[in-house]
């Protein structure tokens, strides 16, 4: 996790503070939404709640729009910010071991968190077994090390790939989020056994 | 459907197609006034003709010589390995990666010094760390690589080092210890100019 500033503005010991105040923010909205329910969460995968995909469609939107606008108009300088690398193979198999998991865990590893500070049961076995998972995980790296690097491509951005203009690709992304939450509306609509 | 849902959808693709229709941006990044004059005053920006010979001859890969003057000059003689941006165009985009490149010290040089320095004074302006000019210039490089003058006997011996050196460079450059005309055509060099890698910020999650 970086700095919030580059130019210490604002101190290291301030800076965990305000990423504690962030932190106890984000926990407080997402409980408060009802993210700390499994039901909820993997309610996407069966059909009957579309908030976590209408969540991370919205926040995504919001921000690459907030982001080139902000850009555009020199508010901030986005060739500062931090590109993940993107390793295509191992991301790929990350993201089928994670959607496993999530729908026979019922939490993400935040959701998780925020479960266990209000107390269900099943939160506090996810997050126990989190750990463990962890401490296997480092066990196992020198084998899966190479599995670990595949298709390393380096800090890329989507645009920059395929070559086509930031603009065009949000406003793409826009489309089809907008599509996304028409279509989930629908489905929830036929749904009408809903088990909370 | 609520009105809210519909009214927040069309925001959404309205403000993301406003993004598509905004001009193009050039990227006129330039560094204030007050740092620039920093960078004018650090003498650093400043190498010999022998630094600059000795890393020629090493074949040192990370220097880019940029000749700024005019190409008919540039025909007539050039040091061996120099790459050819006339100060009059040393603006133009098609320029911009080659003056901008990671790891590599760019090296301006003309006739005497004051080109050169109108050269740097204008890329540096973009926040380019690694700019250089030739002290002296072609002048200076002829003075000194192709045609040095032996010092005097009581000089210190450091200056009997340097004129060995010099005369040794010369010979490499074809200067008139090898009997070589001292205007012989530098060979040009093809340059291949990488696209400079974005360095990743640090930080993340």
């Amino acid at each position: 996790m970086g700095p919030l500033t580059y130019f210490g503005e604002i101190s290291t010991e301030w800076n965990y503070v305000i990423a504690l105040f962030i932190g106890m923010a984000f926990g407080y909205i997402m409980e408060a939404s009802g993210f700390s329910s499994s039901r909820k969460l993997i309610g996407v995968f069966y059909g009957y709640d579309f908030a976590v995909i209408r969540v991370f469609f919205t926040a995504t939107l919001v921000a690459i729009i907030g982001l080139l606008y902000m850009g555009y108009f020199g508010w901030i300088d986005y060739s500062v910010l931090f590109v993940h690398p993107t390793f295509v193979a191992s991301a790929a198999i990350g993201g089928v071991i994670m959607g496993l998991g999530f729908i026979m865990g019922g939490f993400c590893p935040g959701t998780s968190l925020c479960a266990v500070a209000i107390g269900k049961l099943d939160g506090w076995v996810f997050t126990i077994a989190l750990f463990v998972g962890i401490f296997l995980y480092s066990q196992v790296f020198p084998w899966i090390e190479p599995l670990y690097n595949a298709g390393d491509m380096g800090h890329i951005k989507i645009t920059e790939y395929f070559g086509i203009s930031q603009g065009w690709f949000a406003f793409g992304f826009a489309v089809v989020a907008v599509a996304v939450f028409f279509i989930t509306t629908l489905i929830r609509r036929k749904v009408k056994d809903v088990r909370y | 459907m609520s009105k809210r849902y519909i009214f927040l959808a069309v925001l959404l693709i309205g403000s993301a197609f406003g993004l598509t229709q905004l001009p193009e941006k050039p990227n006129k990044k330039q560094i204030p006034p007050d740092e620039l004059l920093i960078k004018i005053y650090d003498q650093a920006r400043y190498l010999t003709t022998r630094e600059i010979a000795k890393r020629i001859i090493d074949r040192d890969p990370s220097i880019f010589l940029v000749d700024v003057r005019t190409p008919s000059e540039y025909e007539e003689y050039a040091i061996p390995g120099a790459f050819n941006i006339p100060l009059e165009n040393i603006l133009d985009d098609q320029w911009r990666d080659y003056l901008n490149q990671d790891g590599v010290d760019v090296i301006f040089y003309s006739n005497g010094t004051i080109y050169a320095d109108q050269a740097w004074d204008l890329i540096a302006q973009r926040g380019i760390k690694n700019l250089y000019i030739m002290k002296g210039g072609l002048n200076e490089w002829f003075a000194t690589i192709i045609k040095p003058v032996a010092p005097d006997e009581t000089a210190p011996s450091e200056a009997f080092d340097q004129y060995a050196f010099e005369k040794a460079a010369s010979i490499y450059f074809g200067g008139s210890s090898a009997g070589v005309d001292a205007a012989a055509p530098a060979e040009k060099k093809e340059v291949v100019v990488r696209k400079k890698k974005k360095k990743a910020a640090e930080g993340g999650c």
